[in-house]
């Protein structure tokens, strides 16, 4: 697996389809893709997002996120950084930070790239060169 | 030579941008983009002046177009910061204005008439915040703009409590 992440906006899709060559269809979209397709897929991006949908359909996103690491170890992982600021009072979103930043975690342990992209430079920040 | 200076807000980018200029020689310009609107910002000014004085650097202050200044080659720039020039630029009509590529051609231009340019930027959206259009927007040319310049750069730097971390080129000071 590989894993890119960093701050919105840093250029971390851009950076994924250069270096791997992948067309917009091979990328998608955390946001609205099924567990099913993350199966099979060379790439996603927002799995944040991901995360976020399944903590709203009441899913166990580290379970989950484990599933999918088991499944499809050649998974490209694009997931933003969004542990930065202040804890939400919302209950919601605080869980969904949290359950983030484990999930993060595991695909970070898994992966043997780590790129973290800020302003448009990627960081390696394990394995790579 | 082109620097950019990123980091989290109070991490130290000013002083470092700052100490680059130490063994710089020729007329230092010192472009402010802050608005001094209210305590705050006038505060946070006077702090900074406060760190420059003594140094030698001449202030201009100018908050929107800064492709417009008179620079001459043997200047040396430390334009700080790319996070209020921005907003001054996208929310200075009431329409919103989109920024990112207007101010990356003005910079680009002044990297290539100045001795040496250092660029003080802000790192945003790295807190998972779902925001109101205007300031997504915000974020996301921040973004742009920031890997804009970053392209152009001879070195970045991200600083973490003033500690530099080279992210491209060499250790400038």
């Amino acid at each position: 697996m590989i894993m890119i992440t960093g701050g919105a906006y840093q250029g971390k899709t851009a950076y994924a389809a250069e270096r791997f060559r992948l067309s917009p269809e091979e990328m998608i979209d955390g946001a609205v893709c099924e567990y099913t397709e993350l199966i099979n897929a060379k790439c996603v991006y927002n799995y944040h997002e991901f995360i976020k949908k399944l903590l709203r359909n009441g899913e166990d996103a580290v379970q989950c996120t484990t599933e999918i690491c088991d499944n499809n170890n050649g998974l490209i992982v694009i997931m933003n950084e969004i542990g930065s600021g202040i804890i939400p009072l919302d209950r919601e979103e605080r869980s969904w930070r949290e359950v983030a930043g484990r999930c993060g975690c595991i695909i970070a342990e898994r992966s043997d790239e780590v790129i973290r992209m800020i302003c448009g430079i990627p960081q390696m920040i394990k394995g790579g060169e | 030579m082109t620097v950019l200076i990123t980091g989290g807000s109070k991490c130290g980018k000013s002083s470092f941008a700052e100490k680059i200029f130490d063994s710089i020689k020729g007329r230092k310009i010192y472009l402010a983009t802050m608005k001094p609107y209210g305590e705050e910002a006038e505060k946070a000014i006077a702090r900074h002046r406060i760190l420059r004085a003594g140094k030698g650097f001449e202030t201009i202050e100018k908050y929107t177009d800064i492709g417009e200044l008179e620079l001459d080659n043997d200047n040396s720039v430390l334009l700080e910061c790319i996070g209020n020039l921005l907003a001054n630029e996208m929310f200075r009509n009431e329409q919103v204005q989109i920024s990112a590529d207007k101010i990356a051609d003005e910079i680009k231009q002044i990297s290539t008439k100045v001795n040496n340019l250092v660029i003080v930027t802000n790192q945003v959206g790295s807190d998972g915040m779902d925001y109101q259009e205007g300031t997504e927007l915000y974020i996301s040319e921040m973004g742009k703009l920031n890997q804009k310049i970053a392209s152009i750069a001879d070195t970045v730097v991200e600083c973490v409590y003033g500690m530099p971390v080279i992210l491209k080129g060499e250790k400038p000071c």
